[in-house]
């Protein structure tokens, strides 16, 4: 596997920038039209103050405005046609959209109010003309709560308080008309009517009503207004507003749902998950969908499921890559054991290695570059990086199984006709040929059997088998003739009976051969040690004729030799005449 | 040679000829450089990014360059390496306001001193940490530091800070420039 570090350079990090941010709240955009690109970041601050939209030029801090509320959803649109092209920038945050142009507080959008329960309506009435106890309201509007009933956030707030501050907090309220607003849960843009790069776009928003707003981007009204089964937590939308369009809605119930243009049957195409979505991409046709169950699903448009890749720790969040300069599509998938992974559809990649949990990204053009990606990590840290110009990403590089060179085709010579008939012989005779082989070993086995059998009678051995007489024999001829010296080893194998009245004799053509000694008288033998006997033997036949020469060791009063050693004798030199 | 020509070449009516090149990223501004050595009824005012490559010829006290002016766009990089056998002298610019793609342009400078066409020859290259005027430019010396020049041990190197727009710079460059092709031309000679 290639190190990423030949694929991505770094840019510029910053482990203490700070930023407390998601991928929704990271955008990338040329927002004063010159070029260079600038990352706008929506800033939770702490989490409940010191909320912040940042802009970054190149690596510097550029502005920062102060965001009331906490920020769901950061995106950048063209709203009008005038040039320079400069895009606003829209920011979710509770019920609102604040949308900046050229960096400046441009317009708050607030969403349609929604409406409030008649019964909790009648008693904020009546607790204003002091009709009604706030302590019975208290208990009304609880089980007004019980029965499942949405209520207002200032009851709910009341609901929450301790009995002793119930008072105040109602004659502080009482006078002021009750709202019911619902809060943005996520935000997109959609094209209006053209496909441009620069074109006028709508902003598209779900909310925790359950419904999905389109918004118009000059007038700021509500074009469309859709409703879902449940919470959308995540969008995906493209086409375009006056043609034709397609959002792909992820919901807080673990269910996808896609929306058409004039479609009003949600159910269709529905995609149920195995468990809550943490992520959703559209890349190309398929939409990538990553779940607190450490997996990554794609399923079609159509709502078919391609593939599952499950992942070796949880998925804290999913970013598109779409590099048109390579046209290069891919999936990251930033993990919680501080790696982002790239899935180029279901193969693995690339591993980025980071020193801290990934919790946003953005992958766009940055500055100048068109390859970047931006972090920001749970510390708080932000990270430029930049795909190389060079950097090439292998399907199936670091993907489990067979390895690649298993795919090598090997350099097979053709098939030759006797190949082809031999193969056919064999497939036809299979079961005869096999019966031959069985018959043959099992004869082969027969006679080996036989042979041993044969020679443990004759004690042909060299090796005693007689219990009474554990001998061992070795012979050796030393020399190059016409006189070798032939030398008897015998060794008493027993460990403690020793051996007695042996002799060694030796079975040779006398044609050929003459031993100086023919009967050697072999003393008793100690067990365990080794004996050396030996004898000078003259060769008789000078035109390189050798034969076998039988050593005996026999037992005196016994027809049967106890051992038997064969030594071929090597070819002897001829007599040199000086 | 002919006899005439080497003759007006001892006079110093007509000077020896060397190509070099011009790279750099996107936005850095080597055509503006460039733009600044033309003579003043050549010069052109709106200089916009240049597609693929440009050839400008201009002098200095001694030598004639042609200069090939490359684009830096991403897309056009790798057309830089077709052209680094002819050239006997480099020129490298660099955006020094641009932080971010201090890494693109050592990356790129890496790849152009890897190229076997270059690893091996001993050739000039001239750096411009060009944009000093720019508010947030970091110094020559910084650039230097961030491109690892120090690294470079086989070929003469030199890097001032300019900026194309005045032409602060660019004239203490190319004299260094000159200096060095003079040297090379001379051993070629030999």
């Amino acid at each position: 596997m290639a190190s990423s570090s030949e694929k991505w350079l770094d840019a510029y990090y910053d482990p203490v920038a700070s930023l407390y941010t998601f991928t929704q709240c990271l955008t990338l955009s040329d927002i004063q039209a010159d070029g260079d690109w600038k990352l706008i970041v929506a800033d939770l601050g702490t989490g409940s103050y010191d909320m912040k939209l940042k802009v970054y030029k190149n690596t510097t801090l550029m502005s920062e405005h102060t965001i009331i509320d906490l920020p769901t959803g950061v995106v950048t649109f063209y709203m009008d046609t005038l040039t320079p092209r400069t895009p606003a920038i829209a920011v979710a945050s509770g019920p609102y959209i604040y949308v900046y142009k050229n960096l400046r507080p441009y317009f708050k959008f607030t969403l349609p109010p929604l409406e409030i329960h008649p019964v909790e309506e009648d008693l904020w009435n009546q607790v204003k003309d002091e009709q009604v106890n706030v302590h019975s309201m208290r208990e009304m509007l609880e089980t007004l709560r019980q029965e499942g009933a949405a209520l207002t956030v200032r009851s709910l707030r009341l609901l929450q308080m301790d009995i002793g501050n119930v008072q105040n907090f109602v004659n502080l309220h009482k006078h002021t008309p009750l709202k019911k607003q619902t809060v943005i849960t996520c935000l997109a843009t959609m094209k209006k009517s053209v496909a441009d790069e620069d074109a006028i776009s709508c902003l598209v928003l779900g909310t925790e009503n359950k419904s999905i707003y389109i918004l118009d981007p000059e007038a700021f009204t509500v074009l469309a207004t859709m409703n879902l089964p449940n919470v959308p937590v995540f969008l995906s939308v493209n086409g375009l507003f006056d043609v034709d369009y397609r959002i792909v809605v992820s919901c807080r119930n673990g269910c996808v749902y896609t929306l058409k243009r004039g479609s009003t049957d949600v159910t269709r195409n529905m995609i149920e998950l195995n468990s809550h979505p943490v992520g959703m991409e559209r890349v190309n046709k398929n939409i990538y969908v990553g779940c607190m169950d450490e997996t990554l699903h794609c399923f079609t448009s159509k709502g078919k499921k391609l593939w599952t890749v499950r992942l070796p720790a949880g998925i804290t969040t999913i970013e598109a890559i779409d590099y048109k300069p390579k046209s290069f599509t891919a999936v990251l998938v930033a993990l919680n054991n501080q790696e982002v992974h790239i899935y180029k559809e279901k193969y693995l990649v690339d591993i980025i290695k980071m020193d801290d949990i990934v919790t946003g990204m953005r992958f766009g053009r940055f500055g100048r570059e068109d390859g970047t990606l931006v972090m920001s990590t749970k510390r708080g840290g932000l990270y430029v990086k930049i795909l190389k110009r060079t950097a090439k990403f292998e399907e199936k590089d670091m993907s489990a199984g067979p390895p690649a060179s298993q795919n090598v085709k090997l350099n097979v010579p053709k098939k030759t006709k006797l190949f082809v008939d031999q193969t056919q012989r064999e497939r036809e005779n299979g079961v005869a040929m096999h019966r031959t082989f069985q018959r043959d070993l099992a004869q082969l086995r027969l006679k080996v059997m036989r042979e041993y059998v044969k020679v443990l009678d004759n004690s042909l051995n060299p090796i005693s088998s007689d219990p009474m007489e554990p001998l061992k024999l070795s012979a050796h001829v030393q020399g190059i003739g016409p006189t070798f010296k032939f030398t008897v080893k015998l060794q008493n194998t027993s460990l403690s009976q020793a051996t007695t009245d042996l002799l060694i004799t030796f079975d040779f053509d006398d044609k050929l051969y003459n031993f100086h000694k023919r009967l050697i008288q072999v003393p008793m033998l100690v067990p365990g040690l080794t004996y050396d006997f030996d004898t000078f033997v003259d060769c008789l036949n000078d035109k390189g004729i050798t034969d076998n020469v039988k050593v005996y060791v026999l037992k005196q009063g016994k027809s049967v030799p106890v051992l038997t050693g064969v030594v071929s004798m090597p070819v002897s030199e001829s007599i040199v005449v000086v | 040679m002919g006899f005439f020509d080497s003759l007006a070449q001892w006079l110093g009516v007509k000077k020896k000829e060397v190509n070099v090149m011009v790279v750099g990223l996107d936005n850095s501004g080597k055509t503006t450089i460039i733009n600044h050595f033309k003579s003043p009824d050549a010069k052109s005012h709106d200089i916009v990014p240049t597609v693929g490559f440009s050839v400008e010829r201009f002098k200095s006290k001694a030598l004639a360059f042609t200069a090939f002016d490359m684009s830096g766009q991403g897309r056009y990089r790798n057309l830089w390496e077709q052209y680094y056998k002819e050239c006997d002298g480099i020129i490298f610019v660099i955006d020094s306001s641009d932080k971010l793609r201090m890494v693109v342009a050592k990356d790129e400078l890496n790849l152009l001193l890897e190229n076997p066409e270059l690893k091996n020859r001993t050739i000039p290259i001239l750096f411009f940490a060009n944009k000093m005027d720019a508010r947030d430019a970091v110094s020559s010396v910084k650039c230097s530091h961030l491109l690892e020049l120090q690294a470079i041990s086989n070929k003469p190197w030199f890097i001032c800070a300019s900026n194309a727009l005045t032409g602060d710079g660019l004239h203490e460059g190319v004299e260094w420039l000159t200096d060095q092709l003079k040297v090379v031309l001379q051993k070629k000679k030999k």
